[in-house]
């Protein structure tokens, strides 16, 4: 039974909804057209990366050292706050403010045991890097409750056009609980004022008892976040269960969906829910069946990489390769692989030198320089 | 050979059982004095115990990659049902779950080499998981992983 049963939703995926969904787009092998470079070595599983402008990277361990990496050398960043590894959880987005070369704020995300409780849950700081050290930490949010569950952490960070900070919060394993309630945390993207301040147009300020810092909910564990280069806008995606990652572009006050709607089942074959779509929800911009794991996003700009121009790269934790997504009016259009087999795929940024990087577990980081 | 060895020891908890049934008032202890028995019987509640809590450790760290079923996806996750890594090499096992595992291993004559990352279990928490998965699907497993035999386990 249930070795049938994930075939027959998928067979029921296939037949019985309309053709307006999100297509299941199959994915292209690679083609070569580059070759890849290894910057950093002996990171077991880098999971935030950012580059200063003097091309250093600033590269997070899950398990709690932050890295300087230049010329090949590792160096470990002094006074950098505890982080609670239990399960996903541990030190994890690293981010600069994008006025970084004026005002030198860091933003980094981790799981904390900060205020009360057992357990962890995502906080939110900015620092300052100064002689190898963190220095004038700020706290910036603090999700609640602390819970003991090890996953759904969330905790990509990015900013937007107008130099708002957002943020994700996995739903903790909480999912019949926290995503679709905004007076709890958990399962919502988050926009702040860089310094940590709520904004005053933020969706759901004014509602009693709510987190005002949310600014979309529904979502079960975002761990790509990034801004398009055209709109400004923030795209997001995130891990469905099994089946039902999915892509969105974050809207205001907007529900995902996650628990009522998705494109997924459970881990052991069970259905989650019977609906894809429902009023007031939104529906992905793309979603993948079978799931690729999905962690770190970003588009490709300026002119290193013609072909991949203004479209989304994805990293694979599950697939172990990096995944192109050409995008045209919003609507995804072809997928192909980049860097087959690399490896547990944990992030990709475009660094300030325009070149791409990417981070994958058990290697370190690599540069994609195209021939 | 077994099956006597198993009849040995089975049938006096069941009398035991019987006997707490009918006579309810005959403590556990007396039973002990005649039979020997509320050792072994203390042992099985434990390791049932520690099972059950194990299961819900299982699905919170393992069954991600694991499956439900145990079986992994025989690609990059290997199989924890029926694994010869699992029985073979017990202080490995527990190894990789207090500490995380990296790199190759053999499971069943196949090749994986893969990451999973420490998980931040307390000694307990092995211990209560080690048990769900040694006597899950088909695995069958008489001694039980104990908090000290995990406590006694280091970082290779």
């Amino acid at each position: 039974m249930h070795k049938i049963s994930p075939l027959l939703v998928f067979f029921f995926l296939l037949n019985c909804k309309a053709q307006d969904k999100p297509s299941l787009l199959p994915i292209a092998e690679e083609v070569i057209n580059y070759k890849m470079e290894q910057v950093a070595k002996g990171i077991n599983i880098p999971w935030g990366m950012a580059m200063l402008p003097d091309g250093t990277l600033l590269v997070t361990e899950k398990s709690g050292t932050l890295f300087q990496v230049k010329n090949g050398v590792n160096k470990e960043v002094k006074n950098v706050p505890k982080v609670y590894t239990r399960g996903q959880g541990g030190l994890l987005d690293i981010v600069l403010h994008p006025d970084y070369e004026k005002n030198a704020w860091i933003y980094m995300s981790f799981s904390s045991e900060d205020v009360e409780g057992e357990g962890g849950n995502t906080k939110i700081i900015r620092a300052k890097l100064v002689d190898g050290s963190l220095t004038e930490i700020q706290d910036l949010y603090k999700a609640t409750p602390n819970t003991t569950g090890p996953n759904h952490f969330g905790s990509r960070i990015a900013f937007d056009k107008d130099g708002y900070l957002y943020f994700s919060i996995g739903e903790r394993d909480k999912k019949f609980v926290n995503p679709q309630d905004i007076k709890i945390d958990g399962g919502k993207i988050y926009r702040l004022h860089d310094d940590g301040r709520i904004p005053a147009d933020n969706p759901f300020v004014g509602q009693p008892g709510v987190k005002e810092a949310i600014f979309s909910y529904g979502h079960r564990n975002p761990q790509g976040l990034t801004k398009h280069p055209l709109t400004g806008l923030i795209w997001s995606h995130e891990h469905g269960p099994q089946g039902g990652d999915e892509i969105n572009i974050i809207k205001k006050g907007a529900n995902y969906g996650w628990p009522v709607i998705t494109y997924g089942i459970n881990y052991d074959g069970k259905i989650i829910s019977e609906i894809t779509e429902k009023e007031g929800m939104e529906q992905p911009l793309h979603y993948w069946l079978p799931s690729i794991a999905p962690c770190g996003m970003t588009f490709v700009t300026g002119d290193r990489y013609p072909d991949w121009k203004g479209h989304l790269l994805v990293g694979s934790l599950k697939f172990k390769y990096l995944e192109l997504l050409k995008i045209k009016d919003d609507k995804v259009i072809s997928r192909q692989k980049i860097a087959q087999d690399i490896g547990r795929l944990r992030n990709v940024i475009q660094g300030s030198d325009g070149y791409i990087y990417i981070a994958v577990e058990q290697k370190g980081i690599f540069r994609i320089t195209p021939n | 050979m077994v099956f006597t060895k198993l009849y040995f020891w089975i049938s006096p908890i069941l009398l035991g059982l019987l006997h707490t049934v009918f006579f309810g008032s005959v403590s556990n202890q007396r039973i002990g004095n005649e039979y020997s028995v509320p050792i072994v019987y203390q042992e099985k509640a434990n390791l049932q115990q520690s099972i059950s809590r194990g299961k819900d450790i299982y699905v919170d760290f393992c069954m991600q990659c694991h499956l439900a079923n145990g079986k992994g996806d025989l690609i990059t996750i290997p199989q924890l049902d029926g694994s010869d890594w699992l029985t073979k090499k017990r202080k490995l096992s527990i190894q990789s779950v207090k500490f995380g595992q990296n790199g190759p291993i053999m499971v069943n004559g196949k090749k994986f080499n893969n990451i999973m990352p420490p998980l931040g279990l307390s000694n307990q928490e092995v211990a209560d998981v080690m048990n769900y998965i040694m006597n899950s699907w088909s695995n069958k497993q008489k001694k039980m992983v104990t908090v000290e035999e995990v406590a006694a386990v280091n970082k290779l």
